[in-house]
């Protein structure tokens, strides 16, 4: 542990990624942008989340960030150095670790870590030690005698997960890695993941679709849509753009009244018993309230739901962030990233 | 290029083999079931025509060293096969593995694999028939460098198509050693094929080795010409294949090596 990361125990404001107009166009009848002039970085220590609908472009980006997939423009710098030009070099500093990426199934769990050890260049001791150090952190020492087609989805990642760090990378691209844990397993990899970037100034791009666990996570949030950043920035800023509420009110008397209320004022509702959940601008909150007294609506019980960073994906993913926010949308853009 | 790099496929491979039974199998099975029928063929041969000195030799031979060849190629398709059925291809070329480090890898193990293959074929060939391909003499090991050259390149020109075009041609891991098979006069001399097989026949670096080695069994002459001639051949056709698949696979990337999986 006391020789993890010694390299990067520097200054924590330095970029250790740089993406630049990073497109990727893929060719044919009709060409298709999955990618579009992206660019954003990475700082060292921070945790920068990629969120965004199917087909926003977070994997394509991330398969260009490992070199798996050629970029049709654009720049790609680790460390200060070109990603094209020093490929191996760089990729000795990152790993990756994804749920919906499989091991040689054949291959004993002990024998595919071995192989991803030597792979970078670690000796037999080594090895040994830290592969032995990961399975236990990650409860799976017990599995390194099994093959890997014995052994279950959550299994799987938590030895994918043990051979991300088994290099003790300084950049980690992590693409849903909790994806398939039990919630308890998941929290532990979650908490390791943040003492690991504590400890270690660990950089981390982080890909999830359980927006707690971003929010949790993540110092910064970077929203892909159609290939295009919509913004960048901490969660609690993308929660705090979201202007709705949700008004849960347990209803006594004018549950009828209430629906029609929210129908006439074209607010999206959600009804479940005599608990009725409304979606209102904060600003509206007042006179919504109002409102319903004046129809003679009875509550036992009101609570208000302050915007999340999933109220924010939600509208963001809905399409109808653009059509709201208009010109906002390039304020959230920090650090060069948004367009 | 970095060894531990190579080593680390190597190993990826090897400790597959070691419980893969159908790999296994493979590089037995296969070899023998051959020997078996065509040494059967062959002794048949001798007895009803009595004409042809050495044949059971000769087409043994012949099967012995085209297994080389076929085991070359064919470890190298299916080697690559292997990463996409595994979904591993993306994990594989995530670290710092270099394209070059893999093809040299795989270049070993073809060679690690056909001396396998080739000890079993020589060991059965004596056990069942008490005929010795060593009568070839020291130059057997020039003629198996030469063969193992040629599987290389098949095996690289199937890899090059696999590795763009993916699962849907897998194939060709298979079939390609096949494709040359009929114009590298294996079992027969090069004079009685067609006139325009010939003309094929001539532009293939295994038509000489095969020829080359019945002039020593029938004439007990050292074919230098023609391992020259194949040598040329070979090393031309390597480089145009390995060239071809680094190509090859950079087009792959362009569309993304994980459409593979």
């Amino acid at each position: 542990m006391v020789e993890y990361f010694e390299q990067s125990q520097l200054q924590s404001n330095e970029v250790v990624l740089s993406v630049q107009n990073l497109t990727k166009v893929f060719k044919g009848k009709k060409p298709f942008t999955a990618v579009d002039d992206i660019s954003f970085e990475l700082r060292r220590g921070e945790i920068l989340g990629l969120l965004g609908p199917n087909g926003a472009g977070k994997t394509t980006t991330i398969q260009m960030l490992l070199s798996t997939l050629a970029s049709t423009h654009g720049r790609i710098t680790y460390f200060g150095k070109d990603f094209s030009e020093d490929r191996s070099e760089i990729l000795q500093q990152v790993a990756f670790a994804s749920a919906y990426i499989n091991f040689p199934w054949r291959l004993k769990v002990k024998e595919n870590l071995d192989v991803y050890g030597r792979l970078y260049g670690l000796d037999s001791n080594t090895r040994k030690h830290r592969m032995e150090k990961f399975l236990r952190l990650f409860d799976a020492w017990e599995l390194r005698e099994k093959e890997v087609s014995a052994l279950s989805a959550g299994q799987k990642t938590r030895v994918m997960l043990a051979k991300a760090f088994l290099t003790h990378p300084q950049i980690l691209l992590l693409d849903e890695p909790t994806a398939s844990l039990d919630p308890d397993i998941a929290d532990e990899v979650i908490q390791f993941i943040l003492k690991q970037r504590e400890e270690f100034n660990l950089s981390i791009l982080f890909t999830s679709h359980n927006m707690a666990e971003v929010a949790e996570v993540c110092d910064r949030v970077m929203f892909l849509r159609e290939g295009k950043i919509l913004a960048i920035d901490t969660p609690d800023q993308l929660a705090k753009s979201v202007s709705v509420a949700r008004v849960q009110l347990l209803v006594g008397d004018g549950l009828k009244r209430t629906i029609e209320y929210a129908q006439q004022h074209s607010l999206p509702y959600k009804l479940e018993s005599r608990s009725i959940e409304i979606e209102v601008d904060e600003l509206r909150i007042a006179a919504f309230l109002s409102g319903l007294a004046q129809k003679g609506v009875e509550y036992s019980q009101i609570s208000i739901n302050k915007p999340t960073l999933e109220d924010y994906f939600l509208q963001f993913s809905r399409g109808d962030f653009l059509k709201k926010t208009g010109n906002l949308v390039s304020s959230y853009s920090l650090d060069g990233g948004g367009r | 290029m970095k060894l531990h790099r190579v080593m680390a496929i190597v190993m990826r491979h090897l400790y597959l083999y070691s419980r893969s039974y159908d790999r296994l199998t493979d590089s037995i099975y296969w070899p023998v079931m051959d020997i078996v029928v065509w040494g059967i063929t062959s002794q048949w041969l001798m007895k009803s025509q009595n004409a042809i000195p050495n044949l059971a030799l000769m087409i043994l031979t012949g099967l012995v060293f085209w297994q080389i060849v076929w085991r070359a190629n064919y470890e190298i398709s299916v080697n690559l096969l292997e990463e996409f059925w595994n979904q591993n291809l993306v994990n594989l070329f995530a670290t710092p593995l270099r394209v070059s480090e893999w093809i040299a890898a795989v270049m070993a193990l073809g060679f690690i694999k056909m001396l396998f293959t080739a000890s079993v074929g020589i060991i059965a060939v004596w056990l069942m028939y008490a005929l010795n391909i060593f009568t070839v003499g020291w130059m057997i090991i020039p003629f198996f460098a030469l063969l193992l050259m040629s599987g290389w390149f098949m095996g690289f020109l199937g890899a090059a198509v696999i590795i763009y075009y993916g699962q849907r041609v897998q194939t060709l891991a298979w079939t390609m050693g096949f494709l040359f098979a009929p114009f590298s006069a294996v079992y027969y001399p090069l004079e009685s094929l067609p006139g325009w097989v010939q003309n094929i026949a001539q532009w293939l670096p295994t038509t000489y080795v095969f020829e080359g080695m019945r002039a020593i069994l029938f004439r007990g002459e050292m074919p230098v010409d023609m391992l020259v001639k194949s040598l040329a051949l070979n090393v031309m056709y390597l480089i145009l294949s390995l060239a071809f698949f680094v190509f090859m696979f950079r087009k792959s990337r362009e569309k993304g090596l994980a459409r593979l999986e």
